[in-house]
C-alpha cells in the first residue's frame, strides 16, 4: 500500500468518524427544566439535551403536537419528572425501554394533596388523590433524581468520554451546598406564615419547616380585585408577613401587596428556566432574597 | 420386376401351405391376383414385401433376393422399394392428409423428407383431386378421399412396386373404378408395376394378367 | 426429432386426453412438493417467531394459549397479570419488558395493546402514515389494511366484548395513523394500539366521553360503521385532556409481557426467579412451546406423507393403465408401420417419445406451481398460520 493510498484512507476514516460523531450525539428529552438542568450537568457536551415545552406553557399540562411527540419520541432517552407532573404522559405513546421516571425510587417520599372529586358522563362521582410534584425545590430530593438520571445515563451508555460519576459528585456538592444556604436562610422564616400565590412550594416546605398557604393566582400576571381580597382574607386568618410569588408580577402589584404588610419574594418554581438564570443561580437568588428580609 | 421360383411357405401351428413355383411381373406391367379367401393372396404380398419369410425358395424384387436380407435391410428395401396400398386405408387419425402421406418418411431413416419429398406429396395430392383437402385430418374425408390419400402415400417414396391388397374392396363401385383408374394412371406415370389383390371380378379386364391363387393353396386355412 | 414430432401431433390431435393425463400426473407431482414447501415454510416460520421471542412472562396456565394469544394474536385469552409484573422486570435490570394486551378486537382483527418498544423489537416499519403517538391511536397491519381495505384516516370501532356489559363501557373508535409494511408475520393482522388505549376501552381509563349516541346515529349525523355498535366513545382534541386513569398503573392488566433478557445470564437468572410453582406468573421460552407444536404437526405430516405416496402409487398406476389402454388401441398403426418399413424399434420410440412429453409437462407444470407456492410460501404460511389461530 502507498503512502498516499494509506494517507487517503486515513483521512476518509477520520472524516467519516468525524461526521458519524456529529450525526450520533444522542438527545435527551426532559419534561421540566431542572432535569434538563440535571442532564446537562451530567452529560456536558457528550449530548443534546432538550426540553421541549415552550415558554409560558406550563409544562404539567403541556399537550404536545404530533411533531412533538415523533421528536420524544425519536430521542434516546426521556426524562420524565413522576408523581403526576406530565398529564400528557398518559395520553401519548412513549417507548418505555428509553422513558425513565426520575422520581420512581422516591414513591415514599410524596406529598399527597387534597382529593379532587368529579364525575363524567352518566358515571358516578370519583375521586382522584393528587400529588405534590415540584420535587426539586427540595434539593435533596433534586439530589435524588439526579442520582437518577445519571443511572439512566450510564445504563444506555450515552456518555461518551465522559465519567458521569464525576460529573455526578460535583452536581451533588452544589446541591448539597444550596441546600446547606438554604437551611441557615431559611431559620430567617421560622414561625413566619407564608402565603404563595401558587400551590407549588409543597416539598420546599417540608425541607425548611416552612408554614406555607396557597393561592390561586396566575403566575406573572396583574391579580385581579378577587385575588386581592383572597389575599386579604388569607392573611387576616393566617398573620402572614410573607408572600413568594412564582414568577414576578407588575411592580404595582408587589407595591400593592407591600401596602398589605407583606414582603414580597420572587421565589420561581423553576419547572421554566427563569431570566436566563441557571437553576442553581435562580435558586440561590431566592434564598438570598430571603436570607435579607427584615420580619417583624 | 418380380421374380418367384419354388416358394414354399407355411404358418406353424396351422394347417396352412402355400406352394408358388414360378411368377414373373415385368417392369410397368399390372397383375391382378384373386382367389377365395384364405388361399395366401396377401401372404403372397408379405413374402414379396419381406415382411414374412419363406422356408425355402426366390423372391427376387429389383434384383435383390429379399430372402436373403438382414431384418434391418428388408425394413429399409420395403420402405425405399415397395408402395403397398390396404383395403382399410390405414390412415393415421392424428395426422393430416398431408402428414399421413408423408407418413413413411417419418419412420424410416431409408427416406429423407426434403423439398423435393414435400413438392411430390403435393403435385400428386393435386392428380389425385385431394390437393385442397391435405390439411384435413382423415375422419374428415370420404372413403374414396382417404384411398386417395392413402395411394399418394404408397406412390410419394418413389417405389419400383405397388402391392395393394383389395385396395377398392370397400369403395361402391363408381369410386372403384376411379381409384383404380387413378392407381394405374400414378403407378404409370412414376414407372412402377402393381401386383393387386381383388375380389371385384368386374374390375380383372383392366389388368393385363389375372394370377388365379386356388391352385396354389394346399391344405385347410 | 421425427418421433416427437409424431408424438407432439399424436398428443395434441388427443388433447382432451393428453391435457387430462398432464394434468393429473402434475398434480400428483405437484401435491407432496407444495406440502413440503409449506409445511418446512410453516416450521420455519413459527420457530422463527418462537425464536425471536426470547421469553414470555404470563399467568400461570396454559403454555400454549399464552404463546398462541402473545406470539400469533390468537383468540385464547390467558388470564391477565398486572403491569407490576412489567415493573418487576425493569427494575431487575435483567430485561426489557413489553407488554402484549390482546383481550379485545374490531372487525375480526386483534387489537394489540402494546408499548413503541414492541416496533423496534419485531423491527416493524411504517409503510404509510406515522406511528402510536396520542392515546386512542391505531396502527394497522398490511393484512388489515388490505382486507378492510382501510388506511390512514380510516378509523375501526373496538367490538363489544360483552352485548350485556352492565359496566357501560362503550366500545372505543380510533382513528388509524399508520399500517405496517408487510413482514409475513401474525404482526400484519394486528391492530397495534398503546397498552394505555386498551385500557381505556376496557374502562379503567376514560375522560369526559364524546358518547356518539344512537339519536345521532338516527338523526343521519353519524355513519355507523357496524350494525351491533349502536353507541362508541370517541377521543377527540376537545375531549383528551379529560382522559385519565383510576388507580395505580401497576394494577392494570396485560394479557402477557415478552421479556428480552440483556443475555443469556440474564435470561437464567430472570428464569429463575418464576421456577417457584405457587407463582402466579410464569416465565415461559416460546421457542421450547412452538417446537412442541411442531413436533406435533409433523407426526401428522409424516401420517400425511404415507397417504400421499399411496395415492401417488395409485394414481400413477392409473396413468400406467391408461397409457397402455392408448397402445393396444394403436396396435393398427403399429402394424401399418411395420408394414410400410418402420425402422426397428420406431414404435418403441414413438410411444417412449410420448411419454416423455406428457411428463416433462406435467414435471415443468408442477415445477412452476412450486415455485409459485416457495416464493409465496412466506405470506401464505403467515395467512395460514394467522387462521388457524
Amino acid at each position: 500500500m502507498t503512502f498516499a493510498v494509506r494517507l487517503l484512507s486515513t483521512l476518509v476514516i477520520a472524516i467519516s468518524a468525524t461526521f458519524a460523531h456529529a450525526q450520533d450525539k444522542p438527545r435527551v428529552v426532559t419534561a421540566n427544566y431542572p432535569l434538563q438542568y440535571m442532564a446537562e450537568r451530567l452529560l456536558d457536551d457528550a449530548a443534546d439535551v432538550v426540553f421541549p415545552v415552550p415558554e409560558g406553557v406550563d409544562p404539567s399540562f403541556w399537550r404536545p403536537s404530533i411533531e412533538d411527540i415523533s421528536a420524544i419520541q425519536s430521542s434516546d432517552l426521556i426524562l420524565l419528572n413522576g408523581a403526576g407532573f406530565s398529564t400528557w404522559v398518559d395520553r401519548v405513546s412513549l417507548p418505555r425501554a428509553k422513558t425513565v421516571n426520575t422520581s420512581a425510587g422516591l414513591e415514599d417520599q410524596f406529598i399527597v394533596t387534597e382529593s379532587i372529586t368529579h364525575s363524567h358522563g352518566d358515571g358516578g362521582e370519583h375521586s382522584h388523590e393528587g400529588l405534590a410534584a415540584y420535587l426539586w425545590l427540595d434539593p435533596t430530593l433534586a439530589i435524588a433524581q439526579a442520582e437518577s438520571v445519571a443511572e439512566a445515563i450510564t445504563a444506555r451508555g450515552l456518555a461518551v468520554d465522559i465519567d458521569v460519576g464525576t460529573q455526578l459528585s460535583a452536581l451533588r456538592t452544589d446541591l448539597e451546598a444550596l441546600d446547606a444556604l438554604a437551611e441557615t436562610s431559611m431559620v430567617n422564616l421560622e414561625d413566619t406564615a407564608i402565603i404563595a400565590t401558587h400551590p407549588r412550594y409543597q416539598y420546599l416546605a417540608r425541607r425548611y419547616d416552612l408554614s406555607i398557604t396557597s393561592l390561586e393566582w396566575e403566575a406573572g400576571a396583574m391579580p385581579t380585585e378577587a385575588d386581592w381580597t383572597a389575599l386579604a382574607d388569607l392573611v387576616a386568618q393566617t398573620g402572614a408577613q410573607v408572600l413568594f410569588w412564582e414568577a414576578a408580577p407588575p411592580a404595582e402589584a408587589m407595591d400593592t401587596a407591600a401596602d398589605m404588610g407583606l414582603e414580597n419574594v420572587v421565589f420561581p418554581t423553576l419547572a421554566h428556566a427563569e431570566g436566563g438564570r441557571d437553576f442553581l443561580e435562580s435558586y440561590s437568588e431566592a434564598i438570598s432574597a430571603i436570607a435579607g428580609l427584615q420580619l417583624r | 420386376m418380380v421374380r418367384l421360383e419354388n416358394l414354399k411357405f407355411g404358418y406353424s401351428g396351422t394347417g396352412f401351405r402355400l406352394r408358388f413355383p414360378e411368377f414373373t411381373l415385368d417392369e410397368d406391367e399390372r397383375v391382378a391376383i384373386v382367389g377365395p379367401s384364405g388361399s395366401g393372396k396377401t401372404t403372397l404380398l408379405n413374402l414379396i414385401a419381406g415382411i414374412l419369410s419363406p422356408e425355402s425358395g426366390l423372391i427376387d424384387v429389383d434384383g435383390v433376393n429379399v430372402a436373403e436380407l438382414s431384418d434391418a435391410e428388408r425394413r429399409r428395401f420395403r420402405a425405399s422399394t415397395i408402395g403397398f396400398v390396404f383395403q382399410d386405408f390405414a390412415l393415421l387419425d392424428y395426422l393430416s392428409a398431408r402428414q399421413n402421406i408423408l407418413y413413411p418418411y417419418r419412420i424410416t431413416p431409408a427416406l429423407k423428407l426434403d423439398a423435393a419429398a414435400r413438392d411430390r406429396a403435393e403435385a400428386l395430392a393435386v392428380a389425385c383431386g385431394i390437393g385442397d383437402k391435405l390439411d384435413r385430418h382423415p375422419t374428415a374425408l370420404s372413403q374414396g378421399e382417404q384411398q386417395r390419400v392413402a395411394i399418394c402415400r404408397a406412390l410419394v417414396t418413389q417405389p419400383k412396386l405397388i402391392l395393394s391388397d383389395e385396395a377398392t374392396g370397400n369403395l361402391d363401385p363408381a369410386s372403384k373404378e376411379r381409384i383404380l383408374d387413378l392407381l394405374f394412371a400414378q403407378a404409370a406415370e412414376a414407372g412402377a408395376a402393381v401386383l393387386a389383390v381383388t375380389h371385384d371380378h368386374e374390375l380383372l379386364p383392366r389388368f393385363e394378367r389375372v394370377l388365379d391363387f386356388a391352385q396354389f393353396h394346399e391344405g385347410v386355412g | 426429432m421425427n418421433a416427437l414430432y409424431l408424438a407432439f401431433a399424436y398428443l395434441r390431435y388427443h388433447w382432451a386426453r393428453s391435457l387430462i393425463l398432464t394434468l393429473v400426473a402434475a398434480l400428483i407431482l405437484f401435491v407432496p412438493v407444495a406440502t413440503q414447501i409449506l409445511l418446512s415454510t410453516s416450521e420455519r416460520s413459527l420457530l422463527a417467531r418462537g425464536d425471536a421471542t426470547p421469553l414470555l412472562l404470563g399467568s400461570r396456565g396454559s403454555q400454549l394459549d399464552l404463546t398462541m394469544a402473545a406470539l400469533y394474536f390468537s383468540d385464547e385469552k390467558p388470564d391477565p397479570v398486572t403491569m407490576e409484573a412489567v415493573e418487576s422486570v425493569w427494575d431487575s435490570g435483567l430485561g426489557i419488558p413489553i407488554p402484549v394486551h390482546t383481550a379485545f378486537a374490531s372487525s375480526g382483527f386483534r387489537i394489540v395493546g402494546t408499548t413503541l418498544d414492541y416496533f423496534d423489537f419485531r423491527n416493524l416499519q411504517i409503510a404509510y402514515g406515522r406511528g402510536l403517538s396520542v392515546l386512542g391511536d391505531a396502527v394497522i397491519g398490511a393484512d388489515v389494511a388490505a382486507t378492510l381495505g382501510k388506511g390512514v384516516g380510516d378509523t375501526l370501532v373496538s367490538s363489544p366484548e360483552n352485548l350485556f356489559d352492565l359496566d357501560g363501557v362503550y366500545p372505543l373508535e380510533m382513528p388509524i395513523v399508520g399500517v405496517l409494511a408487510a413482514t409475513n408475520t401474525p404482526d400484519d393482522q394486528a391492530i397495534f394500539v398503546d397498552i394505555k388505549t386498551a385500557w381505556v376501552i376496557q374502562g379503567i381509563g376514560h375522560g369526559h366521553e364524546d358518547v356518539v349516541t344512537v339519536a345521532e346515529i338516527a338523526a343521519g349525523s353519524e355513519a355507523v360503521a357496524n350494525a351491533a355498535v349502536v353507541q362508541y366513545q370517541r377521543i377527540t382534541p376537545e375531549n383528551i385532556d379529560t382522559f385519565h386513569f383510576h388507580g395505580s398503573q401497576d394494577d392494570f392488566p396485560t394479557s402477557a409481557v415478552i421479556v428480552v433478557p440483556n443475555d443469556t445470564r440474564a435470561a437464567t437468572i430472570l428464569k429463575g426467579r418464576y421456577l417457584d410453582g405457587e407463582n402466579p406468573v410464569q416465565l415461559i421460552e416460546p421457542a421450547g412451546v412452538i417446537q412442541g407444536l411442531v413436533d406435533r404437526i409433523f407426526r401428522i405430516k409424516s401420517l400425511l406423507d404415507a397417504v400421499t405416496t399411496i395415492i401417488a402409487i395409485a394414481a400413477f398406476a392409473a396413468i400406467g393403465l391408461a397409457v397402455f389402454l392408448s397402445y393396444r388401441l394403436r396396435a393398427r398403426e403399429i402394424a401399418t408401420a411395420v408394414k410400410l418399413g418402420a425402422r426397428k424399434g420406431m414404435v418403441l420410440r414413438l410411444l417412449s417419445a410420448e411419454t416423455i412429453t406428457l411428463l416433462s409437462i406435467s414435471i415443468i407444470i408442477a415445477a412452476i406451481g412450486a415455485s409459485l407456492v416457495a416464493q409465496n410460501a412466506e405470506s401464505w404460511v403467515g395467512w395460514l398460520l394467522s387462521l388457524g389461530a
